[in-house]
């Protein structure tokens, strides 16, 4: 191969690149492909680098990955230049050059807070030309280049808190890295809510929430499907099995200051009441703020209960780097058709799971979903060891 | 008497050889400076005093502590780095603390421990409580300011102190022979009108003799008096040192066979007391020996078994706890005063309300003050109150620090910020540190207020601002106020708080008039003010460079330029969170100062943005600051030294242009 189309770029100008990462799309002889970075940074991609859709010879210059506080390239920086026979023959495949020099005053800069908005607006800041001293690139001059359907914000800016911060980032990064597909189905939840009914009229001093009981069944069913018991690695370049023993699961929990998921440990080798306990206090120091980072790391899969709200189906985010997260909808009285064609009450939910495509197929998610619910509906059996 | 005052050399004796054995083994981190050979002193003085009398002493403190009250055990931790030990590790050998027991503590600095006591003593006229203050000291203090400037002012206002030299011929390796134009101390207490008496400093009866009738003296209210105590140490400078460099073996030795411990023995045994006859009083002399030897064994124990302090209470103490604001909210109603008058207000009424409030400083009696800071308030509180100084900065600041030790509120009013530097290592070195070395058990109400600024042609002895200087120690509070409102609020804020406080005025805005609200109010330290609201860029400013700032803001509002002020009010806290929010909103961010940019305000809130509102900035942080030099004097050289509205108006029109 000596040239090939450059059809695009996979990640924005000023992303964190980590090794692995798919980074552009090129098109050669035989086939369209993702090119992943061999190195760390972050992307800086000069002006005048190569637009996508044109054609590129081996060895070009597409941009640079800086390391932290690295200084923009500089000096005689990329000039996109067809190198010699020679070089091409030397060259690697893809040539992604990774250096540091000094800046030019060629080199568009943007201020930090420019750099900052076009991040947060998707704006490619590169393609803009400054206003300010030198060029420099403003605040303005990004917000100029939004498209003008965005209507004008006015009134005053809420300021996010850091927990808010830290809830987006984490939600972007598993829309960022995974592909989310939801099944949904509907389960005979009579089971459990009688299970609860037992242990209210035992007057137990806790009754197991609807979450915990779910859990507990969750766990056993993820046993017999260890496809799903899994987690990706840091680079996503692997899965990593779960053992049964470490089959931790989480709890999404509305707090005052957003969405907290807390970690219920060995749910698999616990029994149900202490289950329920850990839940309970997990989830009143979430809504205090109390909860360690450790808490809330290492779990294998999650579970998001939207039924006091009335909710049915939905398309709960996969907490990466699981690999899917169980929503439950709310249980309501129902008419049900009976084995024997009769109209009978009956106690009805929506399950509601969302699976990482890119880690597993429809068809062992959709078994797993199917065991689930049947796990549900026999949740004493299930519970007592069946 | 005879037997106690035994006790308590041999207390210090075995507590002190006990540490040098202690020091040998590794159980001491830091210096280690025996009393052996000068126990008779401590021992003999402090027999006198009470828990009401203060001590304040030197780096070879340990046997003022232990003659005042200081149990061994407690030294003993403290020395080991212990959080049992009486300034809870954060002391160590030269910085021993007990209040409760009127331990002041020493000091590893050499004579502040003089001004110190002085302000003891002053603390006792003021509130009549008949205690005296007392310091130790070597021969290496008299040659010092201190000495002079605090020997002066105990005479002139009949303190009642007792200034204890401890003349151990060596100011750590130098003779005082050769360090002394006149060799007597004792003769010097003629040089400023005070008793002045020499004494066998291991003689311990005989110190004990002249020491009662110099404290009863100052207790009646005759005035101070020097002690000069001929002595000798006969451990090295400090555990560790090498000690025959400056003086033989044989000199050393000689003075071992003089030891103040077994002399006292010797008289005992050779005058039978009431009812023992010789072999019973050696008896009871050896049992006190074995009895201290359990104590100081005991004292060991405790302390090689007391735990560390917690790491994470390493910067517990700097400053006191901080106290609610008590008083009510602002009043709406207002009265158009100057910056002066409101500042006068907010002390007349606090001295009204707490009678340990006085004020020292050159001129601030009868007239009133150069600046009128305490117009008026002679007449109403008399001199004790409003106490004019000589010209010894170094010596009424060093008095203060004493005074708030021992629990009184001093004002400092030092008249120009120029002339307070000569008391810079009191402020630095005693009074920011105090509550932090004893582990926050003294408190240091101090106000230290005065002029800063440029103009009037007042050339370089009387424009400097330094609070950038101030600002970067630990401990000290630092208001720069603008307005009238401010600084009456803030002064009051600064008279209730117990930290030491330097309240700065820019000369140029004394006279500026602004409303005031009537009635009590506080405002509290590290809250910034945001003097205009604006869209486009953030000015930061202090005193009058918010005036400065603020004369361009119109003009530049016509040409679209919104500019929004952020006053701090206070240099150190520094309130980070109102001018990052004000970045967040604008983007561009000028500090506009008067002193020169190089390490100071300006800078530190530039780094400050930079570290925590990087993603906030739309353009480079610029400075408008001083010229980086000292302050001329002919008119046109002045105007060009300091940020002028011309020059921050072009620096915020180029800053939009960034």
């Amino acid at each position: 191969m000596e040239e090939g189309t450059f059809v695009g770029w996979l990640k924005l100008p000023g992303a964190d690149v980590t090794v692995g990462e798919p980074l552009f799309e090129l098109e050669g002889e035989k086939a369209t492909q993702e090119i992943e970075s061999l190195d760390a940074g972050e992307l800086y991609i000069p002006p005048d680098a190569p637009k996508p859709g044109s054609t590129i010879p081996v060895g070009a210059l597409l941009g640079y990955l800086l390391a932290p506080g690295e200084p923009l390239p500089s000096g005689d920086a990329p000039k996109w230049v067809a190198p010699t026979q020679d070089i091409v023959e030397s060259a690697p495949e893809i040539h992604l050059a990774v250096e540091s020099a000094a800046p030019t005053g060629t080199t568009p800069v943007a201020s930090p807070r420019a750099k900052h908005v076009a991040n947060e607006l998707g704006v490619d800041w590169t393609e803009l030309s400054g206003t300010g001293r030198d060029g420099r690139i403003r605040e303005a001059d990004v917000r100029a280049a939004m498209p003008t359907v965005v209507p004008a914000i006015s009134g005053d800016r809420v300021l996010l808190t850091p927990r808010r911060k830290a809830i987006a980032e984490r939600l972007r990064t598993s829309v960022h890295r995974t592909i989310p597909v939801t099944l949904t189905t509907g389960a005979n939840a009579a089971g459990i809510v009688g299970l609860r009914d037992q242990f209210k009229a035992t007057k137990a001093a806790l009754v197991p929430a609807f979450t915990d009981i779910v859990a507990c069944l969750v766990a056993k069913v993820l046993a017999r499907h260890p496809q799903l018991a899994v987690r990706w690695d840091p680079q996503q370049s692997t899965l990593i099995a779960v053992p049964e023993e470490q089959y931790h699961i989480g709890i999404a929990v509305d707090t005052p200051d957003g969405l907290l998921v807390p970690i219920v440990r060995n749910v698999a080798r616990t029994a149900l009441l202490q289950i329920a306990k850990d839940s309970k206090s997990l989830i009143e120091r979430a809504r205090h703020g109390k909860l360690s980072i450790a808490e809330m790391q290492a779990g294998v899969l999650t579970i998001s209960n939207l039924g006091s709200y009335g909710i049915d189906g939905f398309t709960p985010i996969i907490n990466y780097p699981e690999i899917a997260v169980l929503g439950l909808g709310a249980v309501r009285r129902e008419a049900v058709v009976s084995d024997d064609d009769r109209i009978v009450p009956g106690l009805r939910m929506t399950l509601s799971l969302t699976f990482d495509h890119a880690a597993i197929d429809g068809a062992p998610a959709a078994a797993f979903l199917q065991d689930i619910a049947a796990a549900i509906e026999n949740a004493a059996a299930i519970l007592l060891g069946a | 008497m005879s037997l106690a005052l035994y006790r308590t050399m041999q207390v210090i004796r075995q507590t002190e050889e006990e540490l040098a054995r202690c020091h040998q083994r590794g159980l001491i981190h830091g210096a280690c400076h025996t009393y052996v050979g000068q126990e008779a002193i401590a021992t003999g003085v402090c027999a006198h005093l009470t828990k009401a009398d203060s001590v304040f002493s030197t780096h070879r403190g340990h046997g003022h502590a232990l003659a005042k009250g200081m149990p061994p055990r407690e030294l003993m931790a403290e020395l080991f780095g212990r959080s049992t030990g009486c300034s809870q590790g954060r002391g160590g050998s030269m910085h021993i603390f007990s209040p409760e027991i009127g331990m002041m503590g020493t000091s590893g600095i050499v004579a502040p421990c003089i001004l110190q006591a002085c302000g003891g003593g002053y603390t006792s006229m003021l509130l009549k409580t008949g205690a005296v203050g007392v310091a130790f000291f070597g021969d290496g203090a008299v040659n010092n300011g201190a000495f002079h400037e605090g020997l002066n002012m105990a005479s002139i206002w009949k303190l009642p102190v007792l200034f204890v030299c401890e003349n151990n011929q060596y100011a750590t390796e130098v003779p005082s022979s050769y360090a002394s134009g006149n060799p007597s101390v004792a003769s010097r207490g003629a040089a400023y009108g005070i008793p002045g008496i020499e004494v066998d400093g291991n003689d311990v009866l005989e110190i004990h003799r002249l020491a009662g009738e110099a404290i009863a003296r100052a207790r009646a209210g005759d005035g101070p008096t020097l002690l000069e105590c001929k002595t000798y140490r006969t451990r090295a400078h400090a555990e560790g040192m090498g000690d025959f460099t400056y003086r033989t073996r044989e000199e050393v030795e000689q003075w071992k066979h003089r030891c103040p411990i077994v002399r006292l023995r010797t008289t005992i045994t050779a005058i039978p007391l009431a009812g023992m006859d010789a072999a019973a009083v050696t008896t009871h002399l050896d049992a006190i020996d074995k009895e201290v030897a359990t104590l100081v064994q005991e004292g060991r124990a405790f302390a090689e078994a007391s735990p560390v302090p917690e790491p994470s209470t390493a910067t517990q103490h700097v400053y006191a706890p901080p106290k609610p604001i008590t008083t009510a909210a602002k009043s709406a109603s207002t009265r158009t005063i100057t910056f002066s008058q409101a500042t006068l207000e907010a002390l007349s009424e606090e001295m009204a309300v707490n009678p340990g409030i006085f004020v020292m400083g050159e001129g601030i009696g009868k007239r009133g003050g150069n600046f009128v800071t305490t117009k008026g308030l002679y007449d109403l509180y008399g001199p004790e109150r409003l106490c004019d100084t000589p010209i010894c900065e170094r010596g009424f600041v060093g008095l203060a620090c004493g005074a708030a030790m021992t629990g009184t509120r001093p004002v400092i009013d030092f008249m120009f910020v120029d002339f307070v530097l000569d008391g810079f290592a009191e402020i630095v070195n005693q009074i920011a540190k105090m509550q932090y070395m004893s582990s926050g058990r003294l408190k240091m109400p101090v106000l230290l207020r005065g002029c800063i600024g440029i103009g009037h042609s007042a050339a370089t002895h009387h424009s400097g601002s330094y609070y950038g200087m101030f600002g970067q120690v630990p401990g000290l509070r630092v208001v720069v106020p603008s307005s009238a409102e401010d600084a009456k609020g803030l002064l009051k804020h600064a008279l209730r708080c117990d930290d030491p406080v330097l309240f700065l005025e820019h000369r140029e805005i004394l006279q500026t008039k602004g409303p005031v609200p009537d009635g009590d109010y506080e405002i509290e330290f590290g809250k910034a003010r945001i003097v205009r609201e604006g869209r486009h860029v953030t000015v930061v400013a202090l005193a009058r460079m918010v005036h400065q700032t603020l004369s361009v803001c119109e003009e530049l509002e016509r040409d679209g330029i919104s500019v929004e002020l952020v006053d701090p009010r206070t240099v150190s806290p520094l309130d980070t969170a109102t001018i990052l929010q004000s970045v967040h909103k604008t983007g561009r961010l000028l500090i506009v100062d008067e002193p020169p940019g190089q390490y100071g305000f300006s800078a530190e809130i530039a780094a400050r943005v930079v570290d925590e509102g990087f993603n906030d900035l739309d353009a480079p942080i610029r400075r408008v600051t001083g010229a980086f030099c000292p302050t001329p004097y002919s008119p046109s050289l002045e105007t060009v030294v300091v940020p002028q509205p011309a020059d921050i108006a072009q620096a915020i029109r180029d800053l939009m242009r960034e």
